[in-house]
This record gives structure tokens, sequence and C-alpha cells, in this order.
């Protein structure tokens, strides 16, 4: 078996370290790409993310990396793998800092937590969360019965019309936390920060 | 459900990573030592998360400090959070353009909150641990900061009072009279907290065996438990504590499997399966 290559796109949003240090530990190659033409020459692309989703989506556009993705997805068939702000943004639009257009890969809207809807419990969500997964398959391969995995956010993305293989997990309300659609993959909480539950994710993405 | 943590503090002195006991450092071992003999990067498969502070008492090497986080971040597969000496804005941009996911504060929070405001402006609230030394004198709490070197005028309840109107995530509260004795924590030191505190509680110093993580998870103020002895627990013994206190504990810890860890590494070089 060929030794995988992992592009991690560079658009200036959040902890990069961890993610690249992630797929280092499985084995595979990492390159950190800040290049639209280089995004649309790789095979398997991970979107970082932390932050706001207006500051993302600006800061994608402003590089050109937007179309890059869009492009390398739809047309050539690139596996994705979005995380955390990086999986907000591969939905259809969010309601933070008014309504933000995403890259529209799939059709699943960003809302902020409402204090009413998780019962008062803190926002952000922060910490270890279980996941209840659609099958264990794909991505989800493998994994431990209600893994837990990291999550920091104050936005989630709708469970609503979602259709492939998805997680849940719930927080005073259920709400998308990891999905793989094809090949546009994205998770909620942080498999770099989410010891061997994570890594395993991540392994199981290269390998889809 | 989200679960309760039990978190591993480094004690970093200009190099070298050290014991406190009672505030007074004891020099282990370098980055070496704590990578080769005390095999750390597999301890940290059993923690929640991981703080390293420069408690150096002299001239801090911040260059030096952040090449460290960034070494413990390549095998270290949680949240990490750096701190000490925080002053400024660029000291706090360094460490979380250095592997870290959140800056731990102490003396900041009394002497400069609007530094804390900007970082969490960049940054966000969710990035800030403010973390608050008590010694108990005459029968009161008392707060000290600058390395647990100067005494404030404030009680504890005011400076709790003051966090909890900064734009702070979590609180780190250390018991300096346990710090290090392997007693227990100060368990009352929790009274202090205002009972509509904000954010998260850490109760950190006096671990010694894991019925005092026991003890401080079991109480509903605690969403945390820290150590930073690095002997009490030793070889085997946070993932035997951690098997025992998921099994036996009246609270959730999350689960991932530990045996895991050296199938997946190198896992596409190899090996062809996990």
């Amino acid at each position: 078996m060929s030794i995988p290559k992992v592009t991690v796109i560079d658009y200036g949003m959040g902890n990069i370290w961890s993610v690249m240090s992630a797929f280092k530990y499985l084995g595979a190659e990492v390159e950190l790409i800040a290049d639209p033409e280089e995004i649309s020459k790789s095979s398997i692309l991970v979107l970082p993310g932390v932050g706001s989703f207006k500051n993302g989506m600006e800061s994608l556009r402003a590089r050109g990396i937007d179309e890059a993705i869009i492009d390398a997805v739809t047309n050539k068939g690139v596996k994705i793998l979005g995380i955390c702000l990086g999986m907000q943004l591969l939905g259809s639009h969010s309601t933070e800092d008014d309504e933000t257009d995403g890259l529209g890969l799939l059709p699943n809207q960003v809302e902020r937590f409402t204090s009413k809807e998780v019962c008062g419990r803190k926002i952000p969500h922060v910490g270890f969360n279980s996941l209840h997964f659609s099958e264990k398959k794909g991505l989800f391969e493998g994994l431990p019965y209600l893994a837990d995995f990291y999550f920091t956010h104050s936005y989630r993305m709708l469970v609503d019309d979602i259709h492939g293989r998805y997680a849940t997990c719930k927080y005073g309300v259920e709400f998308l936390s990891a999905y793989e659609i094809g090949n546009i993959c994205g998770t909620q909480f942080h498999p770099e920060k989410s010891q061997t539950n994570g890594l395993m994710m991540l392994k199981n993405f290269v390998k889809l | 459900m989200l679960k309760k943590r039990v978190i591993f503090t480094l004690l970093y002195d200009n190099g070298y990573f050290m014991l406190s006991r009672n505030f007074r450092l004891q020099k282990v071992g370098d980055l070496q030592w704590l990578k080769k003999n005390y095999n750390f990067s597999h301890i940290a498969f059993s923690i929640d998360e991981l703080i390293i502070l420069d408690v150096t008492r002299g001239k801090r090497d911040e260059d030096k400090f952040s090449q460290h986080i960034h070494s413990l971040a390549e095998e270290c597969f949680i949240p990490i959070a750096a701190g000490g000496g925080i002053r400024t804005i660029d000291q706090a941009r360094k460490l979380l353009h250095s592997g870290a996911d959140k800056v731990v504060v102490n003396t900041l929070i009394g002497k400069y909150p609007n530094i804390v405001k900007k970082i969490a402006a960049e940054f966000g609230q969710q990035s800030i641990i403010a973390s608050v030394d008590v010694k108990t004198i005459d029968n009161n709490f008392t707060v000290w900061t600058d390395n647990g070197s100067t005494l404030q005028k404030e009680s504890v309840v005011e400076w709790l009072d003051n966090i909890s109107r900064l734009p702070i995530g979590e609180l780190y509260l250390n018991s300096m009279d346990r710090d290090g004795t392997g007693h227990g924590y100060k368990i009352e030191l929790l009274e202090c907290i205002p009972s509509s505190f904000p954010i998260p509680v850490i109760l950190a110093g006096g671990a010694g065996k894991y019925k005092h993580f026991s003890e401080g998870l079991a109480d509903i103020r605690v969403d945390a438990v820290a150590t930073a002895h690095l002997f009490n627990f030793i070889g085997d013994g946070l993932e035997k504590s951690r098997t025992w206190l998921r099994n036996n504990g009246n609270y959730a810890l999350a689960y991932w499997d530990i045996n895991r860890a050296h199938l997946l590494k190198n896992n596409f070089i190899e090996h062809n399966e996990v």
C-alpha cells in the first residue's frame, strides 16, 4: 500500500498544527497548501478551521480557494474532510453575523444553539461528548459504541434532509456532528483532539 | 452527555519539567527524559486534556517554551492549554500559534484585565483559563499571584466574582497548601465559588491517588480534576485510575480505546488494518 498524501488547506483560520500532527502520526504524508492551483491537483483535502463563519468564507474567497474546492470536489471527485468551522463552511449557509452563504457542497444550514434548546446549559458546547452513528461503516467503521469526541462550538449544523452516513450528538438538542455523503465528509468535533477515536476516524477518512 | 475531565499539568522551568511542593520546585528531567524515560506520549492517551505551565522563577525564554509546547503537541491528541507569565497579547498569540488551544492566565487577571478582553476578542472566550492560587492564612483563604509570591488584598470570593465578569472560559482553582503533597484536594475551596458561577471549574492541588480524583469529580461544582505530580501516577497509574473512575464513579468520563494507539501509529506505513 502506498503512503497517502493529505493536503491541509491553509486559509489563516485556527490551529492547523494538531491536524497535521494527527495525519503524520498515522503515517500519512502531509502538505499545507494555500494556493488554489495546488488544491486542484490534490486527492485528499482537509479543511480545518476555528473562528467565525463569515471570516472563514471571506478568507477562502480572498484567496480564490472557494472555487478551487468546489471544482475539485464536484468535478474531479476529490474527497474532502471539513473540521469544526471547516465542516460548517461546506454547508449552504449560516446565520452567524447575519446570513452568510457557505460553499454549498451540501444543503444543510448552520444556526446558533439557543439557550432554550440547550435547556440552560453553557454555550459554547465545550468538551468530550458521545456520538450516535447512523451506521458503523465508512467514516465510522470500527469505532466504539457511543464513542466520545472533543467539541468546542456555539453554532451547529441542522440534521434535516441528510442523505448518507451521519452521526448526531445531543447537547439539550440533537445536532449533526459528522457526515459522509459520497466524497464529502465533515466533523463538528475535532478528531485531532479526540484521542484514538479521532485518529481512527481520520484513518477511515483517508481509506474511504 | 458532556463528560467530566482528568487533566495533567506539566510544570516547566527553563528547559526542565518540575515537581512542585507548596510551590517549591524540584528539577525532574528535560523534554528528552519526559518523552523517552517517562513515556509521556503514552501517558497522554489516558488524560482528557494537557496543561503546560512555564513556572520559571527567573527570566523566561519564551521561544524555548514555545518549542517545547510544539514538540509535546505533536504526539498528544487532546486539547492543550499553555501559560505562565503572560502579560501581553503577543505572548498569548505565540502560545496559541505553537500548538496550544487555550492560554492560562493568572497574574494578568488583576493587573491587566484589558489584555484578557483582547485575547478573548481575537481567539474567543473558550480559549482562556483563569488560574487562581489559594493559600490558607489564619484559617482564611487568600489569593496569591506571581508564582504564588504576591498576596492580593481581595478575598477569593471577590477575585472569583471579578473572573465571572471577564470573558474567561474556565477556572483552574489550585490549593497552594495541598500542592504536591498527595493529601487530596482542598474540597472546602469550592465553597468560595458563587452559586451561579458561569464557567467550568478545574480543581487542582493535592491529588495523590485515584480516590482523590474521584472525590473531586463526584462534586457537582467540579467539571475537571488536575494533577501536576509527575510521580503520583507514574507508569500505568493514570490508565488504571481512568479505568477505575469510569467503572466505579458516579459521574461520566469520556471513553476511547487506549490500546489502539500503537496500532494507529504509522498505520499507513506499517499495518494494513487495525
